[in-house]
């Protein structure tokens, strides 16, 4: 887990329907592996893209990103 | 491959070229000592030479990329690994550097002048350049595969 920080990026894109992880990078300004890269929790991004997946999602930002315990 | 961003196979390609054109620049060196021609000019030809083709090889393994996918522009993590190897590799290419002065130093105390030609000194500053670029390409390709 990057940095003790948990997501639920992968859920909430699944939830959003037929969201795909190019439609969320495109949307965030990232790369497609680099959402891939924070689903499976090998990296911890950035406030400006953590904020940026949370506006993607209609969502405020501790709703999908937290301190592991 | 796939699954590979534009940034890693870029690494990929140019970790591998560099390898395979440090050997071949390597077995030509140790055949002109063998010969025993290694003189300043023979290796200066020889620098410049695998340099050009290693140019070269990295601009069209690039353009065959390209054409491939649509580069795509660095993102905050390819940033983040990118400063992170490049500190290491930095440290790398320093130790080597400060290696080669205290071999020139200690060469020259202890009167051994084989090693301390320009040609082995160039040799040796060419090696941990090499070192230090293989470092910083193989700590980037483990922080894109393991995370960072």
């Amino acid at each position: 887990m990057a940095a003790g920080i948990t997501n639920r990026v992968r859920e909430l894109r699944a939830a959003a329907g037929s969201m795909t992880q190019q439609e969320l990078a495109e949307a965030v300004g990232v790369s497609r592996q680099t959402i891939i890269a924070i689903e499976q929790g090998r990296y911890a991004p950035s406030l400006a893209v953590a904020l940026g997946i949370a506006r993607a999602f209609d969502r405020p930002v501790e709703e999908i990103f937290g301190l592991a315990d | 491959m796939n699954d590979l961003s534009f940034h890693e196979k870029s690494t990929w390609g140019t970790l591998v070229a560099l390898i395979a054109i440090a050997v071949l620049y390597t077995l030509e060196v140790l055949d002109v000592s063998r010969a025993g021609a290694m003189h300043a000019g023979t290796v200066t030809g020889l620098m410049i030479g695998y340099t050009v083709l290693l140019v070269v090889v990295l601009v069209v393994y690039h353009l065959v990329l390209a054409l491939a996918e649509r580069p795509a522009d660095e993102d905050e993590r390819d940033r983040l690994i990118g400063w992170r190897a490049g500190n290491i590799g930095g440290l790398v290419l320093g130790f080597g550097v400060f290696g080669v002065i205290g071999h020139v130093l200690i060469g020259g105390m202890l009167g051994d002048a084989r090693l301390l030609t320009p040609p082995a000194i160039a040799n040796l500053l060419l090696l941990a350049l090499f070192l230090a670029t293989v470092v910083e390409l193989s700590i980037k390709l483990y922080h894109y595969r393991r995370g960072i």
